[in-house]
């Protein structure tokens, strides 16, 4: 990257680093004040561990998360941590959860978990936090308030109706198009949780809010879907900068409601469609994202990846790494204030695989 | 899809023979039209100074290295050596390709360093375990201190001596190699000349496998009315990558930080072995592509061995052992991290290996195999250190 | 007594002899109930296909068409036949169906004609219903 480059990406914090490049002249900035500092992290999400029999996995989930635990390990200088985005498992077994975390301990660096529903809907979550911790927490860090969520828990009703055994709710939980489905949400306790933990927080502390579920309304056919959306958008409205990035998709989305930004991540297993694609129901994909590429179902990784985020005066950037594409980077856009694809974003720039139908 | 033909390029229709006339090249059954380039014209004369260009050894340190040197006719255009040698001996890190249909080819070297022939002629002279040549000025050069070279040149591209330029050595040498296509193989004749006696049974049976279970066709294509057999896309399909395992990171980092400093990828590829099996992340930095590598042609395949980047498959039969089991010399091998999303094990029966054998074996040209000698693998060195 | 004798032609006699010969309902004819009873009998292969669609196939990878096509999103069943990249030729759906089957759910194809697939055909067809057709659309 030529020395013009390197000036311009340190300052704009990489709108123009060529996707997918190695953010190897990413050196530490120093911005001498008191307040959120630049850094990075990496955010891997979505491998969908399948266990078959024995020591036997879904070999294509598997060579999804092992690809993307060897190229997050190529990054330098490293980040200051990764965040997994859930749904380590397909269905929740001690098996796929084991499986999973084994394979991301190849790992350089400290992970934090967020909770998916195909952890959760076996055991309501009892090995995921044997193995792994609390399902919602908080930290800081360099100046940056973390909060996770669960944000895929339902309606008790359903949760804990008389299931003829615990995987049979998995397993109505793990089909997506499930017509006797249940909506995700946060729920009341764990908004007034949320509520108590930011009460502490001063309203220019940049924010950034770990949930698997979008934390939006878009396709309720498909769980693309969080039922108290609006109330947990209200708990975080009265802050400067606020960043909600999250999973479950399995494709890019990003929006903008107010002063929060949303970020999707892709699945290291498998995409899925967009869902305008599916002609006979309507959605509401945030109009600002640029979709994906189509993929080729060859390439097992096609339509597949991980993220990696450079947060810088508290806002975010998102470099998504995606196998066999070009890689695409949707950053935050101080006078439009909004995220915008640095590449794709004007309409007359838009490829024909960003097309879908 | 695959685009056939470079920004520059117009593809002419006109047939006419003639010094200095434009001329097309007919495509070979199986094949579309050669692209040209539009500022490269093909002309008889230009296409044989570039044959005498491509066989001289005089642009090299010792005298001793041409192109054809690498890529002789005899050989299919290739060296019938793992990793080819340069001067004094001097051994690279990569199997020379066929220029057979290379034409075709969007990208040049296996990392697609190049984005044409013109630009692939100018590196193995000045390269230190090829040509080894200080730089294309020294190349230059040679061609203005010899006579009938600058009568040759003038001719071709109208200059005068202190005109002449590496480009024009480069032009030329692409016009000739623009001349080396083949298509016609018995799979032409069967697939699109409507012979249906054109391949053996055993090589109709592989063509079905090539298509379904062995998983071949979406990177070595085949269309309704044409086939390149390759995608022009680069993959790592777990050629080499033991050379580098487990410390992809820091030799990434360090080619990297020798790019930026100026370091020179055409020569650190084949001077590092480390840093070439980073293969196409050499060129692009792009964290998807560490270890992945150009999908070769499989035209004349037979002809060619031995195969991959590194040389380090010597038979057909150890290439479709490879692929079947999924990116690996031996099942019992560790497969690379960055293994593309496209190889996986396949499960073929022993009979569909011998028909996709017996399926590559129908993709040679009658008119390349008659040129070719032999296909004996090559050992040990011809430098002056030879035992 | 006058005995008249009405000489039968050809036709006359074909007719006639059809008429004994012929049911009672034409072939022709077909009412509600008939349009009404076939439309369940599509449905229930709809239903069938759904099933499999859904984990059906009982392929050892456990993998299942719904996991990349929820609702059957995604399989544009209406832009076929079409050269479809993955198969290097110009194929009908149940072509790719099968290459589905084979490569990410790592099983056996079925036949074309397999009431299997004409039940996933039907099931995806239903789920695009009313879309145009554009055969070649990539």
């Amino acid at each position: 990257m030529s020395q013009m480059n390197r000036r311009r990406f340190l300052r704009t914090g990489g709108a123009v680093l060529a996707a997918g490049s190695l953010p190897f002249s990413l050196v530490e900035l120093a911005f001498g004040q008191s307040g959120p500092e630049d850094f990075t992290f990496a955010f891997i999400s979505d491998s969908h561990i399948t266990h078959i029999k024995g020591d036997r996995f879904v070999r294509n989930w598997d060579r999804g998360m092992i690809q993307a635990v060897a190229e997050a390990n190529l990054l330098s200088p490293r980040p200051d941590f990764i965040f997994y985005g859930g749904d380590i498992a397909q269905l929740g077994t001690p098996e796929e959860i084991d499986h999973g975390l084994e394979i991301l301990s190849g790992l350089r660096g400290d992970v934090h978990h967020v909770m998916g529903e195909h952890d959760y809907y076996l055991d309501l979550g009892e090995h995921w936090r044997k193995r792994i911790g609390p399902d919602h927490y908080s930290f800081d860090h360099k100046g940056v308030h973390f909060v996770v969520l669960n944000s895929i828990l339902t309606w008790d009703e359903w949760t804990h109706r008389k299931w003829d055994t615990p995987m049979q709710r998995m397993k109505e939980m793990a089909r997506l198009d499930n017509p006797d489905g249940s909506p995700f949400m946060v729920g009341d306790s764990q908004r007034e949780w949320l509520r108590k933990d930011l009460s502490n927080i001063s309203k220019s502390t940049p924010i950034v809010v770990m949930s698997h579920s979008p934390l939006q309304k878009i396709y309720r056919g498909w769980n693309f879907w969080t039922e108290d959306a609006e109330q947990v958008q209200e708990l975080l409205k009265p802050f400067d900068k606020v960043t909600v990035l999250y999973g479950h998709v399995h494709q890019i989305q990003y929006n903008q409601i107010g002063n929060i930004s949303f970020h999707a991540a892709m699945a290291t297993a498998w995409p899925w469609p967009y869902p305008k694609t599916f002609v006979q129901e309507a959605s509401h994909l945030p109009k600002l994202t640029v979709e994906m590429n189509r993929a080729d179902p060859f390439f097992e990784r096609d339509g597949t990846g991980w993220q990696f985020i450079n947060m810088h005066t508290g806002d975010v950037d998102v470099h998504y790494a995606l196998p066999d594409n070009e890689n695409r980077v949707v950053a935050f856009n101080e006078q439009q204030d909004q995220p915008v694809d640095t590449l794709y974003q004007e309409e007359s720039n838009r490829i024909p695989p960003q097309d879908h139908y | 899809m695959t685009r056939l033909t470079p920004r520059r390029s117009v593809t002419l229709s006109v047939l006419i023979a003639g010094l200095g006339i434009p001329m097309a090249i007919a495509a070979p059954l199986g094949l579309p039209p050669v692209p040209i380039p539009g500022d490269n014209p093909q002309t008889e004369a230009k296409i044989a100074l570039g044959d005498r260009l491509f066989h001289d050894p005089r642009f090299s340190v010792d005298g001793t290295i041409s192109c054809s040197t690498c890529h002789e006719r005899e050989k299919a255009f290739t060296d019938h050596r793992r990793l080819s040698e340069g001067h004094s001996g001097l051994l690279g890190t990569r199997n020379a390709p066929t220029v057979i249909n290379s034409a075709y080819m969007e990208q040049l070297f296996w990392d697609g360093r190049e984005p044409d022939l013109e630009g692939q002629s100018k590196q193995p002279p000045v390269n230190p375990v090829e040509g080894g040549l200080a730089d294309v000025g020294v190349l230059v050069e040679k061609i203005r201190s010899e006579p009938s070279y600058v009568e040759e040149f003038n001719k071709v591209f109208g200059v005068d001596a202190e005109n002449i330029t590496a480009d024009h050595f480069a032009d030329a040498i692409a016009s000739f190699e623009r001349t080396i296509i083949a298509g016609d193989s018995p799979f032409d004749r069967y697939q699109y000349g409507g012979d249906e006696s054109a391949m053996s049974e055993a090589a109709v049976r592989g063509l079905e496998v090539f298509r379904g279970q062995g998983r071949c066709v979406s990177c070595h294509l085949i269309e309704e009315t044409q086939a390149l057999f390759t995608d022009n896309r680069f993959h790592n399909i777990g050629v080499g990558f033991k050379a580098i395992r487990g410390r992809e990171a820091e030799i990434a980092h360090e080619f990297l930080k020798a790019k930026h400093a100026g370091a020179d990828v055409d020569k650190t590829v084949l001077v590092d072995k480390e840093a070439s099996e980073l293969g196409r992340f050499a060129v692009v930095e792009d964290i998807n592509k560490v270890g992945a590598f150009k999908t070769s042609t499989l035209r004349n395949i037979e002809l060619t061995p031995p195969y991959m980047h590194d040389g380090s498959l010597d038979t057909l039969e150890d290439v479709i052992d490879f692929y079947n089991n999924g990116g690996r010399e031996k099942e019992t091998d560790p497969l690379t991290p960055f293994l593309s999303g496209g190889i996986r094990p396949l499960d073929l029966s022993d009979q569909q290996k011998q028909d996709l054998v017996a399926f590559l074996e129908a993709l040679t040209s009658p008119e390349i195999a008659s040129q070719v000698t032999s296909t004996e693998i090559i050992t040990g060195s011809t430098g002056d250190q030879q035992p | 007594m006058n005995r008249i004798y009405y000489p039968l032609t050809q036709a006359a006699l074909a007719a006639l002899l059809l008429s004994m010969l012929a049911p009672a309902a034409l072939a022709d004819r077909f009412t509600e109930a008939d349009l009404e009873r076939w439309a369940q009998e599509y449905m229930a292969v709809v239903d069938r296909g759904e099933k499999l669609f859904h984990g059906g196939l009982e392929n050892e990878n456990t993998v299942s068409c719904d996991q990349c096509h929820p609702d059957a999103a995604n399989t544009h069943p209406e832009t076929y036949p079409k050269f479809q990249q993955q198969l290097g030729k110009v194929a009908v759906l149940g072509e790719m169906v099968n290459w589905c089957i084979e490569n990410p759910l790592e099983s056996d194809p079925l036949a074309l004609d397999d009431p299997r697939m004409v039940a996933l055909q039907a099931y995806i067809h239903e789920q695009r219903r009313l879309v145009p057709l554009v055969p070649g659309k990539h």
